[in-house]
């Protein structure tokens, strides 16, 4: 066991790299061979991830250096500066690990049946698993230029799954908005990458943190970065493509789409509080960071409001939700400097923003699941043309109103314990921001209402006399998200105990970051 | 460890809202129960009246999401023409929005940076 845990960070990201390449050889001798192939590597992935998450918040930040005669050796000897492919896992990087593990699991089982009828499974699933090991790498590794690598995995393996479903032309016109979007955040990142190495001849992130000075080029980077993440997690006003994209691809593709989103997200926190942190104008990149949370919420929710599209809808409404998000993780960065403030309200409104990551990739993918079983069975997205469908498909429209309920911050959803979150520790820091945030909320009520009115409500419409409940895996998929949001909504102490707070902790202290590279030395 | 989260001045307890929550639900079913019991499932009195008129068939009768909320976008007319108008569906403006935000972000940054 000791060995496994050893070698599990690595493992986490190779096993689907590796088993995504299989998948194509053992599809073609037999298409229940490769889905089971599949679920099962997806399966000991997440008890990789859940036995090394035990491990990292129990003893510790997991050093994995690759090439080294021994994993924790993150420095070779006779050279003063990391220079192999280091992973480092602390609390937030396993925080997302459980993220990635439990969505990636859910869309694979949902996919069993939603993918049944498409061309090209084998190649489908191939890129499902390399989009999913190139998640997990952007959240474990510890070096620049690798988290521009997996950041790339995931924008090719994405766009071409968003484009999977060859006969729609909307699917090819996402994926090639979602490629072109990526490229200039990829390349962007790159450039960022170059202008630090360029300064340091460094690439590990602990590293370049020791070293940070803050120059004129720093900055320069550091706007890059903020910016590149910040589109590529669908920050306004740089999120039009998200809608453009998640309401065009594959129901499960989308939920994975979220990850790929948050990941981002982790990647603009690991560079603002680990990779800069206190040496930042802390104030005026909070404030950048918030007002782009700001934005997101306010037009994220009045565009949501406006759609009759019902994905596009939840789509604009991910927008929103990373605004709550962006606020959370914006106050956490302006007050990081003044340790007081931190402990007061600052460290809450990170544990708001890291607790609102899980929880809105669990009911926007349930919400997400709920319209790809719709689009399932009745073939349009158009909420114009739906209703009734109450009356046949009971189990999607109860769990488009937990997903709705949670999406809305209604009590006792896991929804509601984090924005409460959120609210509280934003208000000392400036109480218009959380009046902002309760007025989206309600119209974010007020969206899901129309939605779930419109497609679930009325009298039975004749041309949707015979639809029926969507196959058993897909049923199942959505079960899991929601038995997840209503634990997560009895027990939010405990969430925030095990796997929230560790991750806060981890963010707030750059030093233990520091530390665990160059505790590591020969 | 504990089941409530803290924000440091409130606490969240879903436990005692659930417990309010049912003890609410079973008064509601209290007055329910109390309420008329001739009620006839299927019956005449089941069926919709619309002053006399015919009823029209159930597409009909569907209220679409198009339609709701008419006096809500009516009022925010204009911020809705200038924010659809945003939204150009044109990839080109993605990478243009991007380069706004990175050169005011950079701008903001700079002037920082000469001010301090």
């Amino acid at each position: 066991m000791a060995t496994l845990i050893e070698h599990s960070s690595i493992l986490i990201i190779a096993v689907p790299l590796l088993i995504a390449f299989l998948t194509p050889l053992i599809g073609m001798a037999s298409k229940k061979a490769r889905n089971v192939v599949v679920i099962s590597s997806l399966a000991f992935v997440a008890f990789l991830v859940f036995t090394l998450a035990r491990d990292v918040i129990l003893n510790g930040i997991h050093i994995y250096t690759l090439g080294a005669m021994s994993p924790s050796l993150t420095i070779p000897e006779g050279i003063m500066r990391p220079v192999r492919i280091i992973l480092e896992v602390d609390g937030v990087s396993v925080f997302m690990g459980i993220v990635v593990a439990i969505v990636s699991l859910v869309a694979v089982i949902y996919s069993l049946s939603a993918m049944k009828g498409e061309t090209g499974q084998n190649k489908f699933y191939t890129l499902l698993l390399l989009m999913v090991g190139g998640t997990f790498g952007m959240v474990f590794t510890g070096d620049l230029f690798n988290l521009f690598v997996f950041l790339e995995i995931t924008s090719i393996s994405g766009a071409a799954l968003i484009a999977s479903r060859t006969r729609f032309a909307d699917s090819q016109e996402g994926g090639f908005k979602y490629i072109v979007v990526s490229a200039v955040a990829s390349l962007m990142v790159l450039f960022a990458i170059s202008l630090l190495y360029a300064q340091y001849n460094l690439l590990n992130i602990g590293a370049l943190a020791a070293a940070m000075q803050y120059t004129m080029l720093d900055r320069i980077a550091l706007v890059i970065l903020i910016s590149a993440f910040a589109m590529k997690l669908g920050g306004v006003p740089m999120h039009m493509w998200l809608s453009d994209t998640y309401s065009v691809a594959p129901a499960s593709i989308t939920v994975l789409l979220i990850t790929t989103s948050q990941a981002s997200m982790y990647a603009l926190m690991r560079m603002c509080f680990i990779l800069y942190g206190v040496s930042l104008d802390l104030a005026v990149v909070g404030w950048i960071v918030i007002a782009i949370g700001i934005l997101s919420m306010f037009i994220g929710v009045t565009m949501a409001v406006r759609q009759t599209d019902i994905t596009r809808l939840i789509a604009y409404n991910c927008v929103c939700e990373a605004g709550f998000m962006l606020v959370g993780l914006g106050v956490g960065i302006a007050v990081l400097g003044d340790a007081t403030v931190l402990r007061t309200y600052g460290t809450m409104a990170i544990n708001g923003a890291i607790f609102h990551m899980i929880n809105h990739a669990l009911f926007e993918g349930l919400l997400f699941l709920v319209a790809g079983a719709i689009f399932y069975r009745i073939g349009t997205r158009d909420i114009n043309q739906m209703g009734g469908l109450g009356h046949t498909m009971k189990l999607t429209a109860v769990f488009f109103l937990l997903g709705a309920l949670a999406s809305s911050g209604l009590p006792p959803f896991n929804g509601f314990a984090s924005k409460i979150l959120i609210y509280e520790s934003v208000y000392q820091f400036n109480p218009i921001l959380t009046i902002i945030g309760i007025l989206v909320s309600i119209i974010t009520l007020a969206v899901f209402v129309k939605a779930f009115f419109s497609a679930f409500t009325g009298p039975s419409l004749p041309k949707y006399e015979d639809v029926k409940e969507v196959p058993k895996t897909m049923i199942a998929a959505m079960t899991i998200f929601a038995v997840i949001i209503i634990i997560f909504g009895l027990f939010p102490g405990l969430v925030v105990d095990w796997i929230v707070r560790p991750a806060t902790d981890a963010l707030v202290n750059q030093a233990s970051y520091i530390d665990a590279i160059r505790g590591a030395m020969p | 460890m504990t089941l409530i989260v803290e924000s440091g001045y409130e606490f969240w307890n879903p436990i005692v809202w659930l417990i309010t929550f049912a003890v609410v639900m079973v008064i509601v079913y209290f007055f329910r129960k109390r309420g008329e019991e001739k009620y006839k499932k299927g019956e005449e009195q089941a069926q919709i009246f619309l002053c006399g008129e015919e009823v029209p068939a159930a597409e009909q009768r569907q209220v679409r999401g198009g339609n709701a909320y008419w006096g809500f976008f009516e009022t925010l007319k204009e911020y809705y023409d200038g924010v659809v108008r945003m939204h150009t569906g044109i990839v080109n403006d993605y990478v243009v929005w991007f380069v706004a935000v990175t050169a005011i972000s950079a701008i903001i940054l700079l002037i920082v940076k000469l001010v301090g």
